[in-house]
Formats: structure tokens, sequence, C-alpha cells
């Protein structure tokens, strides 16, 4: 997972990828992979949600995404948080530039 | 026919057979199994010798060291031509994102159109490129590029692509550590963090994850050698000399047509008639043109024209005089009116009728 942050004006601007084949069953089985993605994620600046997404095998392998959010201060941790379909957790923090 | 051929055969046998008597001392097997000729000096060659009168050709003057070292600007894997520098990863991901995300993507991911620099596997590059259900080989630096010098080489002499060579050293170390570190490679065992920062000793410690990748090895004064033993052994090596007609590829899944078009449903119409014309009602010549011409543009106000059937557009309009309206219809006029509405086939009585016609639709009638 790589996490970005930038302080743009009164906006945090974060970028995100991670890293995932985003295999539902039909894609596993013709790649006779194990079926793997990501089901949820969280962004979290101080304890309080400031992004949360369910996503599927409908998103592209290594999906990036983007959002922004208000009240973010430069120095802030932001921690992001990926559960998938196998119940493994990933969790990062990035500090906001 | 054949006579001569094999008379041809022969001569060429012999003259192959006093040609080996005549150079065999130190000559060895050209690489690809081609010719090898001996020069004077007793070394050889696989290129023919010109033996031509040269005395009367100019062949030029030999190259200064001045001239030489402007032209050898490479830098090489065993740190030649490598400058002195340093940039931290952070600084490389601010540089990245203003001058390379454009065309490479966030994180190097590419989908702009542009090369992917980051990402897939080093397994995927034994796959067949079209194999259904399987990862394409994808080619990045972390999976594909054997050495960091070309790297940094190709990031100084061509990028960014539209001002190339505008990177100072410190930047290009700054750019060449993002990369490194969007592709998860270590130095020495160390994971490129934000704040890890790549100079010229650090950067002759890179190990490129598929340096090993490529066969037979190349580099150095042994590299001819190396050639010359992996062409020796060609059935192993590129699989010349076996001949498969049938069910050749048995392991790796093949791409196959999955649905061949063997029929056209329905068949290919024989009539060559045009389609039949609809009866459009009663549409005098006039509003037939209007539509032709002015339609696009004066049907709504979207386009900023006035609309036909705009009464407040059409009364201001009509201000300045029917004359001057239907004038500047046939001239055009700076604001976007193109003349006669960009049809020059129009005339300008036609023009002047057309104009009635849209003040009619568009003004109180007395």
């Amino acid at each position: 997972m790589k996490v970005k942050a930038k302080l743009k004006g009164a906006v945090v601007k974060v970028k995100a990828m991670f890293k995932s084949p985003m295999a539902g069953t039909e894609e596993a089985e013709k790649k006779k992979i194990k079926p793997e993605y990501i089901t949820h994620i969280v962004a979290k600046h101080n304890g309080k949600v400031v992004y949360e997404v369910s996503t599927g095998a409908f998103v592209s392998k290594n999906p990036l995404f983007k959002f922004e959010f208000k009240g973010g201060a430069k120095g802030d941790e932001l921690e992001m948080t990926t559960t998938d379909n196998n119940g493994k957790t990933e969790t990062k923090k990035a500090k906001i530039k | 026919m054949f006579k001569l051929d094999r008379k041809f055969l022969i001569a060429g046998t012999a003259l192959a057979l006093s040609a080996t008597m005549l150079f065999s001392a130190g000559v060895k097997d050209a690489l690809d199994g081609g010719m090898t000729y001996t020069r004077a000096d007793g070394m050889y060659s696989s290129y023919h010798i010109n033996e031509q009168n040269l005395t009367g050709i100019n062949n030029g003057r030999i190259a200064t060291a001045n001239e030489l070292k402007a032209w050898d600007l490479d830098i090489m894997p065993d740190g030649t031509g490598l400058p002195e520098g340093e940039g931290s990863v952070e600084d490389g991901d601010e540089l990245y994102e203003a001058q390379c995300a454009s065309c490479h993507g966030e994180f190097g991911a590419g989908g702009a159109g542009y090369p992917t620099l980051s990402g897939g596997s080093m397994e995927s590059l034994k796959n067949q490129r079209t194999a259904p259900g399987m990862e394409a080989p994808t080619r990045t630096i972390g999976t594909y590029w054997p050495k960091a010098s070309t790297l940094i080489w190709y990031i100084r002499d061509a990028m960014p692509y539209a001002h190339p060579k505008s990177l100072t050293n410190n930047e290009l170390y700054a750019i060449t550590a993002y990369l490194l570190s969007v592709n998860e490679i270590k130095i020495d065992g160390v994971e490129l963090d934000d704040e890890y920062v790549l100079n010229r000793e650090k950067f002759l410690k890179i190990k490129m994850p598929n340096e090993d990748g490529f066969y037979p090895n190349i580099d150095g004064p042994d590299g001819v050698e190396n050639m010359r033993k992996f062409f020796a052994d060609r059935a192993t090596n590129i699989g010349a000399g076996k001949r498969c007609m049938t069910d050749c590829i048995k392991d790796a899944p093949v791409m196959k047509i999955g649905h061949e078009i063997t029929d056209v449903s329905p068949a290919y119409g024989t009539t060559r008639d045009l389609p039949p014309k609809k009866d459009k009602g009663a549409v005098s010549e006039v509003q037939e043109l209007y539509n032709a011409n002015c339609s696009l543009c004066h049907k709504t106000d979207k386009m900023g024209a006035p609309a036909t059937g705009d009464k407040e557009a059409w009364a201001e309009l009509m201000e300045k005089g029917f004359d001057k309206v239907v004038f500047n219809a046939i001239e055009g006029t700076p604001n976007g009116m193109p003349a006669k509405g960009g049809n020059v086939d129009l005339t300008n009585s036609e023009v002047k009728k057309i104009v009635e016609y849209m003040r009619d639709l568009s003004i109180d009638k007395k």
C-alpha cells in the first residue's frame, strides 16, 4: 500500500494505491489463483473516519483511489486500513505534508 | 538445370575447402553460423573485407580527445559517467508528481498511454502475451530492468519528454530514488522510505531484481565467448533443430478464436434501391433553408445566438432595423455569426427570406 497525503489550502488531497490482484471467484478460477480482493477501505484522521468505501472484484488490479477532506493539518497522521475477502487487514500511516 | 546446380555445388565445396585450408589457423566460427573473414593483422571479422584501392579517398581525421569526451556520455553499470549528487525520495515524489505523473501515472502505475514504471511481477514475464486467464507480462523497472544505471541515464538524457536534459544531478538522484521506492527495491537491504537520500555511493550498491534474468551474459571480455557457447548448442538454447507440426505447445495455454464467423445472418441484401423517402409534410422552401443552415445555432440560445422564437432577444435585435440585421446575416458579425450562416452558396435574397421567416416567428404580430 502506498499513501500520499498533501495539504493544499484547507483541503487535504489523498492518493492511495493498494496492492491486490482484485480477483473475484470467476477471475481467480481462470487465473488459477485464490480469490483475493479488497472489500473495505477506511481512512481515519485523528481517529475520525474521513473516507470509507466498500469495494469488490469489479475494481481493477492494484487500484488507485483519490479523495479529499477538510480539517487536516500538516504533520497530522492519516491511517488507512484495508480488509480483504480472506479477512486479512493491512494498515498504513502517512503524514500529511 | 540439375547438372548446372551440381556443378556450382561442387565448385563451391572445393572453394570452401581451399578457403578453410588457407585461413584455418586461429579462425573461429562466426557466432551466428555465418562467414568469418580473416584480416591482414591476424584478426578475424564477420564482414567481408573490401580490398578496393583506397588511395585518394579522404577518410577524415581522427577525433580529438575532447570530441570523444563530448560524445561519450553514457552512464555504465560500473559507475562510469555517473554524476555526483544526492536526492531524497520525498523530493523525488514532488518532482515526479509535477513532471512525470501526467504521463506515467501516480506511483508509476501507468494508465495514461505511456510506459508503466512500477507494479507487475517477474513471474509474469514467462507468460504468453495473449494467453487467456493469465497476467500479461509487465515489463517495469522492478520486474525487467537489469541495471539501475540505465534508469538514471535515460532520465538524464530523455526525460521529461517535453524538455529533456533540464534536470540537475540532485533532481536526477531524487527521481531515481522515488522510482526505486515505488518499485519496492531495497538498497543494501534498506527500504527506501521518504527520508532516504540516494547518492552516488549508494547508487552503485543497487542490485536490480531482474539482474540475472538475461542470458547468456554478454558483459565483459568473456561476452563473445559466452555467446558462442550459447549458440553452439542451438537445440537446447533456442530450440532450433526440432520440428513440430502438431500439438506443439502442451503445457502453456494458447489463445484461440472462440467464435469464428462462418455465416452472416441475415444474409446481405441484393437490392440496389435507396431507402424510401419520408413524407416531411408541408415544409416551405425557406423553412428548409432555415433548418439546413441556421437552426444549428439559432434553435436555442445555447450557442449565444438569438434563438428563433425568443421574443425579447428579437425585439432587441430589431431595434437595429431590419435591413441592418439582414446585412449582418449576409456579412457576418465579429460576435460569432458567420457570413450567410457559413453557407456561401446562399444568395442574398435567400438570406433575406430566412431572416424574415425567423423574425416572423419571433415577434408579436400586430
